[in-house]
C-alpha cells in the first residue's frame, strides 16, 4: 500500500466498522478485531476499539450482552442497525458513482 | 495475565471508564499480545476519555455531591485566605490614595465575596433543610451534627475569638503570636464547618432539584469568589510593589505563599463547580 492509499484508508470510520463487523452476529473485542482486519482490512487498536464501544453503546447503537468470561460480546441494535443501512446506502452511492466516473475516464471497470 | 504496562496505560482512564471496560480491554490485549504499540494507543485514547465522558457512564448525582462536597471546602479556605486578607489590609487602613486600584480592590472584594457567600447560602440552603429533615426523621445523630457543623463550629470560633481577645488582648489588640493562633483556628474552623455537609452528603446521598440547584449555585458563586481572588491579587500586588511604606510588615516571600495558595484554592474551587454545575445542567 502506497502513502497516498494508505492516508486514504484512515476515511474508513471505526465506528462503522464496528458496526458492519456486528451486523451479522454478537462479538467479543477480540472478535471484531480479528473480523475487521480479515474481511475490511484495517487493524483497529484495543484503545481505538473501546473509544468507539463507548460511544456507539452511549448512542444506544450496540448493547452488551451478558457473559460470565472476561470477553463480554456486543451486538447491533435496531438503532444501529438503521444508522448503518443509511450509512451504506450513501457509500455505496458514492462508490457507484466514483466506478461510473473512473470507467468513463480510464476505462477501468471495476472489480 | 496482563502487562503491568497495560495496567498503567489502563488507569489513565477515568474509573467509571475502568469499571466499565477495563477487564474486556485487558482480555483484548491478552488475546491480541497487545505489544507496546497498542498499550501505548490505549494510554493515548485515556484523553477523550476524561473530556467526552460517554453519558451511559455518568453518574450525574455522583458528580455533583463529590463537586459539591469538594468546591465548598475549597471556598471555605479561599474565603479565609480572603478575611486575612481583609484583616491586614483594609482593616489596618491600608489605603494609598495616589493607588487608586487598592481601594477599588477592596471594593470588589468585599462585594464579591459577600455576594458569593449569599449565592451559595441561598442556593444550597434547600438541600441542607432536605437532608436536615431527612436526618432528624432517620434519627440519624451523626448526619445531623454533620449537617449542623457550619452553624456550630463558627459559632465556637466566635466566642473563643471574643474570650482570647478579652484575656489576651491588650491597648493595641493582640500580639501577632495570638493573631497567628486565631488564624489557624479560624480555617480549623472554616474546614470543620465545610467537612460537615461534605460527609453527610456521602453517607446521605440525596437527589434531586435541592442538589441541581445546590451544584448550579455553586458555579455561580464560584465566578463570583473568583472576581474577590483577583482583586486580593491585585490589592496585595500592588502593596508589595508600589506602597511598601503602607504595608511595612509584609514580606514578599510570605506574599508570595499567600498569592499561590489564593489562586490554587480558587482554581480548585472553579474546577470542582463547574464540573458540578455542569453535571446539574447536562440534558438526562
Amino acid at each position: 500500500m502506497d502513502g497516498v492509499t494508505d492516508r486514504l484508508d484512515r476515511w474508513a470510520d471505526p465506528p462503522l466498522l464496528v458496526l458492519a463487523s456486528l451486523a451479522d452476529e454478537p462479538k467479543h473485542g477480540y472478535a471484531i478485531t480479528q473480523d475487521v482486519a480479515e474481511t475490511m482490512g484495517v487493524r483497529l487498536s484495543a484503545g481505538t476499539l473501546y473509544a468507539v464501544i463507548a460511544r456507539l453503546e452511549a448512542r444506544g447503537l450496540i448493547e452488551p450482552l451478558e457473559s460470565d468470561d472476561r470477553r463480554r460480546p456486543y451486538r447491533i441494535t435496531m438503532a444501529g442497525a438503521e444508522a448503518l443501512a443509511q450509512q451504506s446506502e450513501r457509500m455505496s452511492k458514492v462508490a457507484s458513482v466514483a466506478r461510473e466516473r473512473l470507467s468513463t475516464r480510464l476505462g477501468w471497470a471495476g472489480a | 495475565m496482563s502487562s503491568p504496562l497495560a495496567r498503567a496505560a489502563l488507569a489513565l482512564y477515568p474509573p467509571s471508564w475502568r469499571a466499565r471496560y477495563g477487564v474486556e480491554v485487558l482480555a483484548l490485549l491478552d488475546d491480541s499480545g497487545g505489544g507496546p504499540a497498542a498499550v501505548a494507543s490505549l494510554a493515548w485514547h485515556a484523553l477523550p476519555a476524561w473530556f467526552y465522558p460517554p453519558r451511559h457512564l455518568h453518574d450525574r448525582p455522583a458528580r455533583m455531591r463529590a463537586s459539591l462536597a469538594t468546591a465548598l471546602m475549597s471556598w471555605s479556605m479561599l474565603a479565609g485566605l480572603g478575611l486575612v486578607f481583609a484583616q491586614l489590609t483594609q482593616l489596618q487602613g491600608l489605603a494609598p490614595a495616589a493607588i487608586p486600584q487598592i481601594p477599588w480592590a477592596y471594593a470588589v472584594f468585599d462585594v464579591a465575596l459577600a455576594a458569593s457567600a449569599l449565592i451559595a447560602g441561598l442556593g444550597g440552603l434547600p438541600l441542607w433543610l432536605l437532608m436536615l429533615r431527612r436526618a432528624w426523621r432517620e434519627q440519624r445523630t451523626r448526619d445531623t451534627v454533620y449537617l449542623l457543623l457550619p452553624v456550630i463550629a463558627p459559632v465556637t470560633y466566635l466566642a473563643g475569638l471574643i474570650v482570647t481577645a478579652r484575656l489576651a488582648g491588650g491597648a493595641s489588640g493582640v500580639s501577632q503570636g495570638w493573631f497567628g493562633v486565631m488564624t489557624l483556628a479560624g480555617f480549623a474552623a472554616a474546614a470543620t464547618a465545610a467537612a460537615g455537609p461534605g460527609l453527610a452528603l456521602r453517607r446521605l446521598q440525596p437527589r434531586g432539584p435541592a442538589l441541581r440547584l445546590a451544584a448550579t449555585a455553586a458555579g455561580a458563586s464560584a465566578v463570583v469568589m473568583a472576581v474577590a481572588a483577583v482583586a486580593i491579587v491585585i490589592a496585595v500586588t500592588s502593596l508589595d510593589l508600589w506602597a511598601r511604606q503602607f504595608a511595612g510588615y509584609h514580606d514578599g516571600t510570605l506574599s508570595g505563599i499567600y498569592l499561590a495558595l489564593v489562586v490554587a484554592t480558587a482554581t480548585v474551587t472553579m474546577v470542582s463547580a463547574t464540573r458540578g454545575t455542569r453535571a446539574a445542567l447536562a440534558q438526562p
